[in-house]
């Protein structure tokens, strides 16, 4: 590592600069120093096997890291930071009557359906915020609230995979698996892209979370709450030092096969990895225990829940926080699986689903944010929170809400974020966008400028194309940025 | 492995000097397909300064703004030089904002170039392939190889050692191992000879079929659910496996496995298995259907652009090294395919149908069909021969009467589909089932009194020859335009689907209405309420046995009937009218009624005793059509011309249609399909067309990537302007020439390829070899190859001894883990060690891949995948260290080795490097291994693996080290 502090200093020669465009642990150690310098000049590879190389920012970072709190199921934009008087005026009218209806997922259009939750204004800004969310009121001033968000499908799968990978169809790179092909890990004992998994994979299954058509390292490792947190990351050796003593020998064969060899990058790095390997079976067990945080901060999270499902998502929240804290690029957090009520699907009893869903996460997520400001890890994480559309301001039946793409409302915080704003307007129902529609393309686009990333120069090559998470759209949603 | 050296120089000099003659194809292309074509290439939507360097016309034309690009032969007089070498920001090209660059280098060839006359190439895949080499010469391969070898001035590395070639040809001709009896049969074979047939018997092992169509896997995205929401199966998937290792194991040539894959159903001589002949060509299809599939997608149309655009992608980079799915939008940035090309393409996918197809078809089912066929005609011929007078004055008075039917008023309905003639009225039967017309004038007999009491009036009947017959009946394509359509129908287990858009996952959320189960044995008039579809393609599809969460069944007493279909507003009409003129052939059912009355008033003859035996006898024979077991697959429907959609999108669509063709860029490109159908034989016919540039080289190259890990031409599923060149032309067009002289023979390519010197060259470089040819582009030696995931899974299996060599069949279910969870997770989880079966029958879920195929890079399938990553992260080396299966087989293999007789510390190791190393141990491998065991030996018992005795544990733990070396994953 230490190799390449000095240079920092001054400007890169030619030869150091051809080094660290070549990637490999040479440049591994230099993107550790992160923060530093733009890799200007170095061209961008088009395509590269080196599973191990990533490519550095295009330009200085705001953020270095990202949380993304994903609503599964889609939180009604109306019920929660999206007021609309109109609604209880309106309540038990036929929709069909007042704006012109789309096809809904189960076809099943109900009357017209107030909020069963009170908004209040919070903070300096003054966001209105429902009863649903008391928690993340406190933090309104850290919000950049969006409510003209729109999606291109009604349905969950194809949502879920558009939200991920920035195309509606299976096998695309997931957004996690793009940041971390463009900028790395800092921390070469933890994965780049971790995804903690609360209960719930949503659905289009782990496809949401894998690389594509980019290489196999960049898919999400998938963390989970019990002994075995990664997979096959714990020893089952049992005798004491049993295995660094296999891994001793596998060493001295594997020098000896390379002595026999000659220098041959491949085997060399795959006996790299060993190490790798046996050094994140110490420090993924040691993310995962809290044994190092006080009460008051699993307090904070709300660790000290009766409530089982926000006690899960506290944890998954305060491990956020954790792998933020060692450099992990990306880590994605999934919904609790709370029975009868999972996700906030609520294509009935709205009610009690959306209150149930939301206890169990609003003082979770509340306590990150909070965390995440008094370490000032905050100026350097965003934290996304969004679902994958929103939902209809009239019933489905009698008391659920339907699919609606049309419009949701979803807020960012942290890194490079004016707080305290609201971008975006829909109708008097919330129904439609009537000013500043952001897609997800443009939430993907501001995304990558945050952390550096030129969305249009992130490309890889597939199929005789240059893709790119963006596609060929995209436009950075400037309103929200400090 | 990594390109960024080039490519991050950016000053003045460059090492190689300029070529003598500079070729356009090699030299200036890539220069300007890189630099320039985005904005001056073939898509004119994108076009710049309406200047084009794609070909010598756009060019040497004259600019908007005067004077010309380039000037042959000039090349200070032309706008290209000037403007690549300007100063200025806003003059010089590419622009600054493009973040392209030209090197000094591609200036000096670009100069040079012009003023060698600025000669233009057709791009060097799309020109036929030649060869002046022999193929009756020795070592042709070599001779390609070594010419290049001798240009470089580099020295060849020496043959590897006999341990190497053996363990070297049976991964890469098998994907396992080879056994230790095997390695020391081929060491002790002093013959001339013994590399060939060691080469030879690997190449007729069934193993072989296994390895060699997982890699075809790869490119037709096999899986045996649809991923998606639910993960629904597709059914009989797996046959479609077992089809490519048969195909590749009896080495089936490859025109005729293109064939299949394409046009299996419609093959005029199609393919019966060898041994057991049962019909194998439309098993080709399935890659077809190998797609995701969606739930309840609301933009039904949408989804169908979707479907059809993977199938086109994987077909043309499978099949032609094309990715012609990039012209979806626009014309090709790139490549000379045209948006055009694209619909002409989508029309024929389009046009055909997904379809259950019975999987068991053989030659003798071909026949019965006939025989039965035979003797229903006869039984109509016998019984007009014997009312012959007096079906004369029937029939007379009935054309009179015929003719008096139509009635003034415009029916309040359309009639989609009418079988109470003989015919079905333009519908398609496919399979056997519903029999090539209705049951109109078929005799029924009195079960006692064997009497004729009256003849069948006409309905379809999947019953038509027996029960538990598959067959479909298929409407011809209409739009929908009323609120409803009604069909006519009963039946037993039985379902009527409208299949909108070619949308097949029917069901709830949105879609449950599109399809019906019916089971009664009643006529019901069946409704479907498709108000809100109007303007959507539909077609209806009428099926004995139905789908259970979309995999298809068909119970034994299944059946279904129909008499009409139709489409309709408000009420179900009082009355079908049914004015159809009888066809040449058949009798009308006026007809048949009045034949009836006659019948019943006693008036004809009705004793007929032979009408019996034929019955019986028809119904004897039916009994050998049953089907119980499917495949998804394709059928023909009726042909579709697609317009092009603006910017991909189907909501803005040209005004013409485009014919169904091939892409015009290649030979039988311009001439329209003129099938009623897709098209789709007529394509097949254009890729295997004998001046096509691409087919046979995209396979030959494949072919060789597979052996030498890496292809002649590097981008294999890419041969357009983007791909790369081919390091060794000369060869691949000899190849690919000689490929198809010897009947399109897989395994004789893969025979001549192995047997070269090239390949059995050793991998140990000397270091001159490695800085003069640091990526072995040379082949002067054997490239150093990762196993792929199922190898390695394969040789633990292996080595073990726990491997269950049995071909074929249904897939072991997946091993489910922790990890591994979200909707359609399986109820339950399958064997750990998948019952100790080759990865390739290991269960594809899309939803839930194996761990440790998809940690090893075995791809995702949902696009062509030629060529796999090779990548290397920790997450590998902890499934070798950690994973409960590799240790398992660790263990198993410590009990085989302890079990094996008196075996010295010495013969113990080299009965474990025999196994996994193909060789013995070295002294020094022995004294290392002494001084490990030692100290596992020191160890107390609970400090060892568990639950075994002392020397079993310690030597299970010596296994396992031994599955972590990189000698067991590498080929070296």
């Amino acid at each position: 590592m230490s190799k390449y502090h000095n240079f920092m200093q001054r400007s890169l020669s030619r030869r150091e600069m051809l080094d660290i465009c070549k990637g490999g642990f040479g440049s591994l150690a230099f993107m550790s120093l992160f923060g530093g310098l733009p890799l200007l000049g170095c061209e961008r590879p088009k395509n590269n096997a080196a599973s191990n190389l990533y490519l550095g920012p295009h330009y200085l970072p705001k953020a270095k890291n990202v949380i993304f709190l994903y609503m599964d199921g889609g939180v009604s934009q109306v019920d929660s930071f999206d007021p609309k008087p109109r609604l209880a005026k309106e309540n038990g009218e036929d929709p069909r009557k007042k704006f012109k209806v789309d096809a809904t997922q189960f076809d099943n259009v109900g009357k017209i359906l107030k909020s069963p939750w009170e908004f209040t204004q919070y903070g300096n800004s003054g966001i209105p915020i429902s009863e649903l969310f008391p928690h993340i009121a406190t933090c309104a001033d850290d919000l950049a609230v969006i409510r003209s968000m729109t999606s291109n499908f009604p349905e969950h799968t194809n949502a879920n995979y558009f939200l991920h990978t920035g195309s509606g169809i299976q096998g695309r790179p997931s957004m996690g698996s793009w940041m971390t092909y463009g900028l790395g890990s800092e921390n070469k004992n933890i994965p780049g892209y971790v995804v903690l998994d609360g209960g719930l994979v949503p659905p289009g299954g782990l496809d949401n979370f894998k690389n594509g058509f980019l290489p196999a390292s960049y898919q999400a490792s998938i963390f989970k709450s019990g002994p075995e947190p990664v997979a096959n990351i714990v020893p089952k050796e049992d005798g004491a030092n049993l295995q660094e003593q296999k891994l001793d020998f596998i060493k001295q064969m594997d020098q000896s096969l390379i002595s026999k060899m000659g220098e041959e990058d491949a085997v060399e790095s795959a006996i790299s990895n060993y190490e790798l390997a046996y050094k994140m079976q110490t420090s993924i067990p040691e993310l995962t225990e809290f044994k190092s945080e006080s009460e008051a901060t699993k307090k904070l999270y709300g660790l000290d829940s009766d409530d089982p499902h926000k006690k899960g998502y506290a944890s998954q929240c305060l491990l956020a926080r954790r792998l933020v804290e060692r450099g992990v690029r990306f880590v994605e957090l999934t919904c609790p699986n709370i029975s009868g009520f999972d996700r906030w699907d609520q294509h009935s009893n709205l009610k009690n689903g959306h209150e149930r869903n939301a206890h169990a996460v609003d003082q979770p997520i509340a306590g990150l944010l909070k965390d995440l400001k008094s370490r000032g890890l905050l100026e350097e994480t965003l934290v996304v929170w969004t679902g994958e559309f929103g939902r209809t301001p009239f019933a489905q039946g009698a008391n659920g809400r339907d699919h609606n793409p049309s419009a949701f409302s979803m807020w960012m915080a942290g890194a490079g974020i004016k707080g305290g704003t609201i971008f975006g307007k829909t109708d008097e129902y919330g129904y439609r966008v009537v000013e500043n529609p952001v897609t997800i393309h443009d939430l993907h686009a501001t995304i990558m400028h945050l952390l550096g990333i030129n969305h249009e120069q992130l490309t890889f090559r597939f199929g005789g194309r240059d893709m790119r998470l963006t596609d060929v759209h995209g436009h950075i949603i400037k309103d929200v940025l400090a | 492995m990594l390109v960024l050296q080039s490519s991050c120089s950016s000053s003045g000099e460059y090492t190689e000097p300029l070529p003598e003659i500079v070729d356009f194809n090699f030299h200036i292309r890539p220069i300007l397909v890189q630099n320039c074509y985005l904005c001056h290439g073939p898509d004119p939507s994108s076009r710049k300064a309406n200047l084009r360097l794609d070909n010598l016309e756009g060019a040497t034309a004259l600019l908007e703004d005067g004077g010309y690009a380039i000037v042959p032969k000039k090349s200070s007089k032309g706008l290209l030089i000037r403007r690549i070498n300007h100063t200025a920001e806003d003059q010089i090209m590419p622009p600054p904002e493009s973040n392209l660059k030209l090197t000094p280098r591609d200036k000096a060839l670009l100069e040079k170039w012009i003023d060698q006359g600025a000669q233009w190439k057709d791009h060097w895949a799309f020109i036929q392939p030649t060869t002046t080499a022999n193929a009756n010469d020795n070592n042709v391969i070599d001779a390609f190889i070594d010419k290049r070898i001798e240009e470089k001035g580099i020295e060849k590395m020496p043959t590897a050692d006999k341990n190497t070639l053996i363990r070297r040809v049976s991964y890469l001709l098998t994907g396992l191992p080879p056994s230790p009896t095997a390695v020391e049969n081929f060491i002790a074979n002093k013959s001339d000879l013994a590399y060939e047939q060691l080469v030879d018997s690997y190449l007729n092992t069934p193993a072989y079929g296994e390895r060699w169509a997982r890699h075809w896997m790869d490119l037709t995205r096999y899986a045996e659910t649809k991923g998606h929401e639910f993960d629904y199966t597709i059914t009989g998937a797996w046959k479609y496996r077992d089809y490519l290792i048969r195909a590749f194991n009896d080495d089936i040539a490859y025109d005729q496995l293109l064939k299949e894959h394409l046009a299996g159903d419609l093959l005029e001589n199609p393919r019966y298995g060898k041994e057991d002949g049962i019909l194998e060509s439309p098993l080709g299809t399935a890659f077809f259907a190998m797609g995701e599939g969606t739930h309840s997608p609301v933009d039904i149309r949408q989804d169908e652009a979707d479907r059809i655009d993977n199938i086109i992608d994987v077909t043309t980079k499978t099949f032609q090294g094309l990715t012609v799915s990039c012209a979806k939008c626009h014309d090709h940035k790139f490549d000379p395919i045209t948006a055009a090309d694209y619909y002409a393409f989508y029309g024929v996918i389009e046009s055909t149908r997904f379809s259950p197809i019975p999987a068991e078809l053989s030659k003798d089912k071909k026949q019965t069909v006939q025989e039965i066929e035979g003797l229903q005609t006869y039984m109509r011929q016998m019984l007009a021969d014997s009312w012959s007078d007096k079906a004369k004055s029937i029939q007379a008075q009935h054309s009179i009467k015929d003719k008096q039917v139509p009635s003034k008023d415009t029916p309040n309905y359309k009639v989609i589909g009418d079988f109470r003639n003989s015919d079905f009225n333009g519908w398609k039967s496919n399979g056997l089932g519903f029999g090539n017309g209705t049951t109109l004038g078929n005799p029924i007999l009195d079960k006692n009194t064997e009497k004729l009491i009256r003849l069948d009036e006409g309905r379809a009947s999947s019953k038509a020859m027996g029960l538990s017959i598959f067959g479909a009946l298929r409407s011809p394509n209409f739009v929908i335009d009323t609120d409803f359509i009604g069909i006519r129908a009963l039946g037993v287990k039985s379902t009527i689907r409208i299949v909108v858009d070619n949308f097949q996952l029917i069901q709830n959320p949105i879609y449950g209405n599109l399809t019906r189960g019916i089971n009664t044995p009643e006529w019901n008039n069946h409704t479907f309420n498709v108000a809100s579809l109007k303007g959507h393609k539909a077609y209806i599809e009428i099926l004995p046995g139905g789908y259970n969460r979309h995999d298809y069944s068909l119970p034994e007493d299944a059946f279904i009937e129909a008499e009409y279909a139709i489409a309709y507003d408000e009420e179900w009409p009082k009355t079908i009218g049914n004015d159809r003129e009888p066809n040449a052939i058949g009798v009308s059912s006026q007809l048949v009624k009045t034949v009836n009355k006659q019948l019943k008033k006693g008036q004809l003859p009705s004793q007929f005793p032979a009408l019996k035996v034929m019955i019986d006898s028809s119904e004897r024979l039916a009994k050998k059509l049953k089907s119980n077991s499917f495949f998804y697959g394709v059928y023909d429907g009726f042909a579709i011309n697609s317009p092009i959609f603006n910017r991909g999108s189907y909501k803005e669509l040209s005004e013409d249609s485009i014919p169904r063709r091939f892409l015009s860029a290649l030979p039988l490109g311009d001439i329209p399909y003129s099938a009623a159908g897709s098209g789709r034989l007529e394509m097949a016919n254009a890729m295997l067309n004998k001046d096509n540039p691409l087919t046979s080289r995209v396979m030959v190259n494949r072919i060789w990537h597979h052996l030498f890990g890496k292809g002649i031409v590097e981008t294999v599923d890419n041969f357009g302007l983007q791909g790369k060149l081919p390091t060794h032309p000369e060869l691949l067009d000899f190849l690919a020439i000689n490929f198809q002289e010897e009947g399109w023979s897989i395994k004789k390519m893969i025979r001549q390829i192995v047997v070269s010197e090239a390949f059995q060259r050793s991998t140990i470089r000397s270091e001159e070899l490695a800085e003069k040819d640091p990526t072995n582009i040379y082949l002067a030696s054997f490239p150093v190859r990762r196993l792929e995931s199922e190898a390695i899974r394969d040789a633990l299996l292996s080595v073990s001894g726990n491997l269950d060599t049995t071909l074929y069949g249904k897939p072991i279910a997946t091993h489910l883990t922790d990890f591994m969870q979200g909707r359609g997770r399986p109820a339950t989880s399958g064997p750990l060690d998948g019952g100790g079966r080759r990865s390739i029958y290991q269960e594809v879920r899309r939803n839930f891949l194996e761990p440790m195929m998809t940690t090893f890079d075995r791809p995702m399938p949902f696009s062509t995948f030629g060529k796999r990553n090779v990548t290397n992260v920790p997450s590998q080396s902890l499934i070798i260290m950690n994973d409960p299966f590799v240790a398992k087989q660790a263990e198993l293999m410590a009990q085989q080795l302890l079990a094996a007789a008196n075996l010295s510390f010495e013969n113990k190791v080299n009965w474990v490097y025999m196994k996994t190393f193909s060789r013995s141990a070295t002294a020094d491998e022995i004294t290392k291994a002494k001084t490990f065991i030692t100290m596992l030996q020191n160890r107390k018992e609970q400090e060892l693996p568990k639950g075994l005795d002392k020397e079993t544990s310690i030597w299970t733990t010596y296994c396992h080290s031994i599955f972590n070396l990189k000698e067991f994953i590498y080929l070296i």
